[in-house]
């Protein structure tokens, strides 16, 4: 599966400076081409490798595969959190209302479980996440304000809309169809698991695909890298941003409904700790926060390291400060790295 | 590019030359708003000009403008500071926890100091290591943000009752001490950006980086100072919120990220940098801050502020552009 993207004009980033190669170091110029060949969708998988190895020499009984679901469970419910980010900042902007659309998205969930059955809510829920994904990208591509502003002020509406309009005492009782699809035990090949790991690894395959192999997924590079280059070439560029931001908000809602399944309980304040952590786990993926680069693999990549520090620090017992701490450490890292403007 | 023609055509008097430079910056919109905003909530709650609700809501306002402020500052030189929320949050436990401690002035400049080392923290990567603000900014939101856990848990704190009245008592009958502080900052902020060659420069390195280094000008330090400069207002803004609510909180600053981000979009501002006025920053910043007032005033769920506000901001950010193009398309078809 092809997961880095090179779309029309945009420079090659590598991780290493480009160097003029002397000549007489072709061994050393062809190990470089080769790690540029690499999809940077490994890097943070292979950084999740070698944390869970450094896990098992600190505490052996880490290096289990119980341990490993345990990770990849917390890590696969932040990544769903974060596919509709990947999304956004793929095609250079910022989806900074994911918060309050899965806080939105799960309460409306809840409260029409009970007059439309399971179905008709998750339907609703997702329609919900796409209007307000619409809205967001409307605004954004035909006012022209910076998806940051537009996405914080769309926050911001929806936490009022939270307050006004659901009486949170009666929702209590989740839906066994959504805790059947979550936080329900299933067998994958004689190995428990929660539902939600199959579940949000299918969601990555499916959506990898039509990143990678679909003509509107391949727009969404071109737009997030060279928005002007797009236009030029013809491309509908505000109808594409438009429905990459529909699609970011609908993935932003299923979160909400997959959060209301595994954890059993919604607040108006549900989302509100996937604000940075949904951007922290798609930079660390290895995404470019200017657009025109990342990928879903990456991006479950990205939480997988960020759920492995979280576990190593509760293993060792060093705090959630020290874990936020190394969280941004991490983020420095990946981004002085890979993250620098080309002339900037 | 209206604007900067309107500025050459108009006749040089200071006023004109006033109300051209609000108008480039943006600050029409927000002004206006403010005053429109202002006159409705006089309507409805006249009892704003007695002496407490002047003094809680100058409180109320006070921490936000600061923030507001600090955000521009970096915003006027294309940057966004994703970790201004925990900068505010480390500054005001760093005040509270020293005062246990410490005399005040050495609290204060602690704080202050506080301040000062995130903002060249932030400035340093984004200026010399040349990394996007936004994603060295949402690393050191982390790392802040735990510091500041890290220096104080939970709420408490040394702030005293002579702190509360030197930072949110009244200077004088109805002159609520806080608003004298904004204005003695606001004022020589506007010095600093206005009439010292630091203060060009960071409008400079905001609308034109290319023309700056064409210059032969420092455009890396200027980056520099513009985000220790908002660091220090932050620490500023930190006091104040310390000193109006009598503790220090390490969470404390958290709400203000988005509503710092919110005041200086309302206030016109562009986020590509180079434009951006203090006076429309303030102003945002007291219509945001002060509509949940306004709405428990006349009797509305003020629940709706959030509602409001993201609509207040749509409309003022968005007229004006619907404005433009409207008339573009009319021109277009006169001419």
């Amino acid at each position: 599966m092809s997961v880095t993207t090179r779309p029309l004009g945009a420079p090659q980033q590598s991780a290493a400076a480009p160097e003029p190669a002397p000549p007489g170091s072709a061994p050393r110029m062809t190990a470089a081409r080769l790690t540029a060949r690499i999809p940077r969708a490994v890097w943070p998988l292979l950084a999740f490798v070698v944390l869970f190895l450094i896990g098992g020499i600190v505490r052996p009984n880490l290096l289990s595969l119980d341990s490993l679901i345990a990770t990849a469970t917390f890590a696969m419910i932040l990544s769903i959190a974060s596919f509709g980010q990947t999304v956004a900042v793929i095609q250079a902007g910022i989806d900074l209302s994911v918060p309050n659309t899965i806080g939105f998205a799960a309460l409306a969930f809840l409260t029409s479980v009970g007059p439309f059955g399971p179905v008709g809510a998750f339907l609703i829920a997702l329609a919900a996440g796409v209007v307000i994904g619409c809205l967001n990208g409307i605004i954004i591509s035909k006012l022209g304000l910076t998806p940051i502003v537009t996405t914080i002020a769309m926050n911001g509406l929806l936490f009022g809309v939270i307050l006004l309009s659901f009486n949170f005492s009666e929702l209590t009782v989740t839906p066994e169809f959504v805790t059947a699809i979550t936080s329900a035990k299933i067998s994958v090949f004689g190995v428990q698991m929660s539902a939600v790991l199959p579940l949000g690894l299918a969601l990555m395959l499916v959506l990898q695909l039509v990143l990678s192999f679909t003509g509107w997924g391949r727009s969404l590079f071109v737009v997030g890298s060279a928005p002007d280059t797009a236009r030029l070439a013809g491309l509908p560029v505000d109808r594409i941003r438009i429905s990459g931001y529909a699609l970011s908000g609908m993935l932003a809602a299923f979160a909400g409904i997959v959060i209301v399944g595994f954890y059993q309980q919604a607040s108006a304040t549900m989302g509100a700790s996937y604000l940075l952590s949904s951007v922290a786990a798609v930079v660390v993926g290895g995404a470019s926060i200017f657009g025109g680069r990342g990928s879903m693999v990456g991006t479950v990549g990205g939480a997988l390291v960020l759920g492995q520090v979280a576990t190593l620090v509760t293993v060792l017992n060093l705090g959630s400060n020290i874990q936020q701490l190394i969280y941004g450490a991490i983020i420095l890292i990946v981004i002085s790295l890979y993250g620098r403007k080309s002339g900037g | 590019m209206t604007a900067a023609t309107f500025s050459h055509t108009a006749p040089t008097g200071y006023r004109r030359q006033g109300f051209a430079r609000l108008r480039r910056e943006g600050a029409l919109a927000p002004i206006l708003a403010f005053v429109v905003f202002f006159v409705v909530y006089l309507i409805i709650n006249p009892g704003l000009l007695t002496r407490f609700q002047l003094q809680t809501a100058a409180n109320l306002v006070v921490p936000l403008a600061l923030i507001a402020l600090a955000q521009l500052v970096v915003v006027l030189v294309g940057g966004i500071d994703i970790s201004i929320g925990a900068i505010m949050s480390l500054c005001n436990v760093v005040f509270a926890s020293q005062l246990e401690h410490f005399p005040v002035p050495i609290a204060l400049l602690m704080a202050i100091g506080a301040g000062l080392a995130c903002g060249l923290f932030n400035g340093i990567l984004v200026a010399y290591a040349g990394l996007p603000s936004i994603a060295v900014t949402l690393a050191s939101a982390f790392i802040i943000g735990s510091i500041a856990r890290e220096v104080m848990d939970r709420p408490g704190g040394g702030v005293t009752k002579e702190i509360y009245l030197a930072t949110s008592g009244e200077l004088l009958p109805f002159i609520p001490i806080s608003l004298f502080w904004l204005a003695v900052i606001a004022v020589l902020l506007w010095l600093l950006l206005q009439h010292t060659a630091l203060g060009r420069h960071i409008y400079g390195v905001g609308s034109n980086m290319e023309s700056m280094k064409a210059a032969g000008l420092n455009a890396r330090a200027t980056k520099l100072a513009a985000f220790a400069l908002s660091g220090l207002i932050v620490s500023f803004g930190a006091i104040m919120l310390a000193g109006s609510t009598v503790t220090g909180d390490p969470r404390s600053g958290d709400p203000y990220l988005l509503s710092s981000i919110a005041a200086v979009a309302l206030a016109g501002a562009s986020f590509a940098g180079g434009k951006g006025s203090i006076i429309g920053a303030i102003l945002a910043a007291c219509t945001l801050g002060l509509i949940g007032n306004l709405l428990f005033f006349g009797g509305i769920n003020s629940y709706w502020q959030y509602v409001i506000s993201a609509l207040i901001i749509f409309a003022v950010v968005g007229i004006p552009v619907i404005w433009r193009k409207l008339s573009f398309r009319v021109k277009g078809v006169s001419s």
